[in-house]
């Protein structure tokens, strides 16, 4: 089969926040720029993100943004991003109002912010409870009105890589609708694949958020970071672990259990219900740990949100309401609704400097490659992020990413490649739909999925997470012996299915080891056999690569400490 | 505790490279009280048949990418719960097709390109001088912010456009989805290109004067856009801005005209005329309107929604009588 190769300038993969905003830069900029994407940009999870956007709108505000981030990322995020971030947002919230988003306003006509967890001001910009969605339509409208090319349901698969000289030169993509192949060779790559939450069982997450990215670019035995901290939010519904943004508890929500206390006062008495998303969501797991769960299962809490009143809660909550009505039958009006801690966000990912750059090794970059939004690791979130930040992260950041490929380009070369850069995805496609092993693969992801949660889960220790990276062992050679029972090339979706799976195994491998290694607790990531923070020890971003089995080595990236030296963190 | 049920569901399967005509499989399935309808895709493809399929994403209705029908209902599969559904149409046998059958490619995966091609057609963006660096926002007044009246919170799940009648006999019918984008930027204060979309969304044949305003969009809508309301809203514009007259769709103009000056806008209890007006532009549709055809127009489950069932009525008999210039 001939494969077709395409040739831009920039190709940008994932069309979410980070996505988008970059490609607008490059196109206004007069690159030849392509935005590949799974599924239609508009449907990218950015659009999901419900509570709001962070900025310190009044700039004396700025340093404080700066420390609640900092101190949220419990000392574990680069001060010089967030320096950078938390300095440009108030820039970036206006540039999404001039592009066209309808932000909720103050009677003065300006931007309207609400409280949110782990900050000392109300700073979270939000438009109702449904901000992603209208930043994501703005975004999308604008770089679609500068005339970016968006292919959307093309899954990219492969990123060509030369080692040797150390630069990306393209990706390998199929068109969903025809399994048809494609290079698409490019000065510059960027990724913007967006989250990896879909690994546990009870998450928050969209179907395809398979973090695909990430493992593509650790199979070139490429690092990514800090893979351990993954972001649990205190309020999932129960059963689904669909969200329920913390603009619930930021608007006054409480949170009880089953003998009716607010029983955040024993873990977080100062900030109650918005002490920074951990240990808010350790609270709620020790609840139900203890016995003192609600529900048939007793493996919830209530959030009771009756007192703000109806009239408020169907003008800032509306959306939050019809989610608990859908997936509960609860009406949060009229009673309080089940939640539960949800895997939410991924801190790690493909580590990048601080102008986007894809990091080699804790020191050195690749040439023409970029990473931004919930798959880069900047790390303006550390350990963990706060309520907020990421939805500007993403914005920020992939504009960010945009201007600097504008700055470098004519510095990188376009390298030819030739059909056989296609022949590794090519590979996997024929064979996952060729293989006739006994393994299926739904069966199989639940396994991960629910492992991951019981052993990697709020609560970790060393035997848990031993035990899970056996289990995943068995997990890769289990996957070497799937079946599917689509054979053909017409939108194969279970073919995709089979492949994303053979993603999360890999990245998954990836947040055990970090896990194991880092004997001490740290914002998202808290160890019941190491309860305390170790700065002397671990106060470093873990670089992980893997090789052909699947093995993963470690290594130690700096952290960039500025302004505020690490104390201890309490809410 | 929770109630469990043995329902049954007939499953458009469709394959467009290797079949000629769908098949409807049968699936029986135990199905829970809180489960919804993405739910049940979900299963039959887990444990079923891997090769069923269809889009979603989300799984809570934000991304628009589930939109199915159910026993001819448009909705997003992921909102609906599949009990409330089966009590709906009092049986334990559901019918699950696409969005549309005509353009199905594979199962319940559909061709989007109309969809998309009419969104592109009315300008879906800002047109304003972009600061790219400012230092202060646009001073937006809540009252002036309210406006848009949630035209923004559109998801582009086609659930509306899949379920217009006046889209099924008139492709060139830009739909609900559009114009209530068309709306979206129309209402909007820092929008410079309000004349340029009301000229697109006026053209005869193709924007809002060949809504036959039954109401569909409006009850479909899993996000309560209400496509309809935004449609009224274009027409009042139009009237604003004095374009309304530039074609013959006006004719009853001079009663809107009045309308507009009495009440500075259009009501509901000008709906008489307003129906009037819109059974001149079907006319114009240019197509044989066989609106009756499988309850198009007004779907059982929305009779008691639509307040001017009679009119609609009277509409679809006239108008189905009459034949009109192929397209
Ligand atoms: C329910 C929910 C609520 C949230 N609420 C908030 C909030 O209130 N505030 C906040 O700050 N943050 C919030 N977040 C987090 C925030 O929304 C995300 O971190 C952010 O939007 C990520 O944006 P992104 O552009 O990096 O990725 P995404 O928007 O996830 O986009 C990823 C893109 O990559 C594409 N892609 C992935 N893999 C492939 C592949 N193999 N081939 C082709 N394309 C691919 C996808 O199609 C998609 O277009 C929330 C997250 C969730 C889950
Ligand atoms: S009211 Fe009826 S005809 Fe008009 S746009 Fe809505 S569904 Fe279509
Ligand atoms: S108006 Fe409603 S039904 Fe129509 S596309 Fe938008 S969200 Fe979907
Ligand atoms: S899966 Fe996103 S709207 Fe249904």
């Amino acid at each position: 089969m001939s494969v077709e190769i395409r040739k831009y300038d920039v190709v940008i993969v994932g069309a979410g926040l980070a996505g988008c905003a970059a490609a607008r830069e490059c196109q206004m900029a007069g690159l030849k720029t392509v935005v590949l994407t799974k599924v239609h940009p508009l449907r990218s999870h950015s659009g999901a993100a419900q509570g709001g956007i962070n900025a310190a709108l009044n700039e004396a505000d700025t340093t404080s943004h700066e420390f609640d981030t900092v101190k949220g990322s419990d000392y574990l995020g680069d001060q010089d991003a967030i320096e950078l971030m938390c300095q440009k947002a108030p820039e970036t919230i206006r540039w999404l109002e001039k592009m066209g988003a309808v932000f909720s306003r103050n009677e003065d006509g300006s931007i309207a912010q609400r409280p949110f967890g782990g900050q000392s001001q109300p700073r979270a910009c939000f438009a109702k409870d449904r901000t992603g969605l209208i930043c994501l339509q703005t975004i999308y409208e604008q770089a679609h009105r500068a005339g970016v090319e968006f292919l959307d349901e093309w899954y990219v698969g492969d990123l060509v890589y030369d080692n040797a000289t150390s630069k990306v030169n393209g990706v390998v993509a199929c068109n969903l609708r025809d399994t048809q192949f494609a290079i698409f060779n490019a000065k510059v790559v960027m990724f913007a694949t967006g989250g990896y939450g879909r690994t546990y069982k009870i998450n928050s997450n969209a179907h395809a958020n398979t973090g695909d990215g990430l493992s593509i670019v650790a199979r070139h035995g490429l690092p990514l970071e800090d893979m351990e901290f993954v972001q649990f939010h205190p309020s999932g519904l129960a059963g689904s672990g669909v969200l329920m943004s913390e603009a619930a508890r930021g608007e006054g929500g409480h949170l009880l259990n089953s003998n009716g206390e607010r029983f955040m006062s024993k873990y977080a008495p100062e900030k109650m219900e918005l002490a920074s998303r951990d240990v808010v969501s350790r609270g709620i797991e020790r609840e139900i740990m203890e016995g003192r769960g609600v529900g048939e299962k007793k493996d919830a809490v209530y959030l009771d949100v009756r007192h703000l009143g109806e009239e408020k809660i169907m003008e800032r909550l509306p959306e939050l309401r019809d989610l608990a009505l859908a997936f509960l039958g609860q009406d949060m009006a009229k009673e309080p609704i089940m939640i539960r801690a949800t895997a939410h966000y991924s801190m790690g990912g493909i580590p990048t400097d601080i102008n986007c750059h894809v990091k080699k090794n804790p020191t050195e970059t690749v040439t023409g490659f970029y990473a931004a939004g919930e798959c880069a690791c900047v790390s303006v979130h550390g350990a963990n992020r706060l309520g907020a930040n990421s939805v500007l992260e993403a914005v920020l950041f992939g504009r960010h990413a945009g201007e600097n490929i504008v700055k470098d380009i004519e510095a990188i070369a376009m390298v030819d490649v030739d059909e056989s850069s296609a022949d590794k995805f090519m590979k996997e496609v024929d064979w996952v739909i060729a293989t006739n092993g006994s393994e299926r693969v739904p069966a199989l992801r639940a396994y991960l999925q629910e492992t991951m949660t019981e052993n990697a889960g709020v609560f970790r220790d060393e035997a848990r997470l031993a035990k899970q990276k056996e289990i995943i062992k068995e997990i890769r050679k289990r996957y070497q012996n799937i079946r599917i029972d689509d054979s053909s090339r017409l939108f194969n979706t279970d073919m995709q299915e089979a492949i994303e799976l053979g993603h999360m195994i890999d990245y998954a491998a990836f947040i055990v080891e970090g896990a194991l290694a880092r004997k001490e607790s740290r914002g998202a990531q808290y160890r019941e056999d190491y309860q305390s923070r170790d700065d002397a020890n671990f106060l470093y971003h873990t670089y992980a690569t893997m090789d052909g089995e699947g093995n993963i080595s470690l290594d130690k990236g700096a952290v960039s400490i500025g302004k505020f030296q690490p104390e201890a963190r309490t809410y | 505790m929770s109630t469990t049920r043995t329902l049954r569901f007939r499953v458009f399967r469709f394959n467009a490279e290797t079949d000629y005509l769908p098949a409807y499989k049968i699936y029986d399935l135990e199905v829970d009280e809180h489960e919804l309808m993405l739910d049940v895709l979900d299963k039959i493809k887990w444990t079923k048949d891997g090769s069923f399929s269809y889009r979603r994403s989300c799984r809570h209705g934000i991304c628009g990418s589930c939109a199915i029908k159910v026993n001819g209902k448009s909705i997003i599969a992921c909102k609906d719960n599949v009990f409330e559904l089966a009590d709906l149409f009092e049986t334990d046998e559901l019918i699950i097709e696409p969005s549309r059958t005509e353009r199905a490619v594979k199962d319940l995966i559909v061709d989007k390109k109309d969809f998309w091609s009419k969104y592109d057609a009315v300008k879906p963006y800002l047109v304003a001088e972009i600061d790219e660096h400012p230092v202060k926002e646009n001073l937006v007044t809540p009252e002036d912010a309210e406006l848009i009246n949630e035209a923004d919170q559109c998801i582009q799940c086609g659930v509306c456009y899949y379920a217009c009648p006046a889209v099924e006999v008139n492709p060139d019918f830009i739909g609900p989805a559009a114009l209530a984008k068309a709306a979206r930027f129309t209402t909007d204060v820092r929008d410079d290109a309000k004349l340029d979309r009301l000229e697109i969304v006026n053209e005869l044949g193709k924007g809002i004067w060949d809504c036959v305003k039954c109401y569909e969009c409006a009850t479909a809508c899993p996000k309560g856009v209400d496509p309809i309301g935004k449609i009224t809203t274009l027409h009042n514009q139009t009237f604003e801005e004095d374009m309304a007259e530039d074609n013959v769709a006006t004719r009853h103009a001079v009663g809107f005209k009045h309308a507009i000056a009495r009440h500075g806008l259009l009501d509901e209890t000008e709906i008489v005329r307003y129906s009037e007006g819109t059974f001149g532009m079907v006319k114009h549709i240019g197509v044989g309107l066989d609106m009756m055809r499988a309850g198009k127009v007004v779907m059982p489950w929305n009779m008691h929604n639509s307040k001017n069932l009679d009119e609609v009525k009277k509409l679809i008999k006239s108008s189905s009588t009459t034949t009109f210039k192929g397209k």
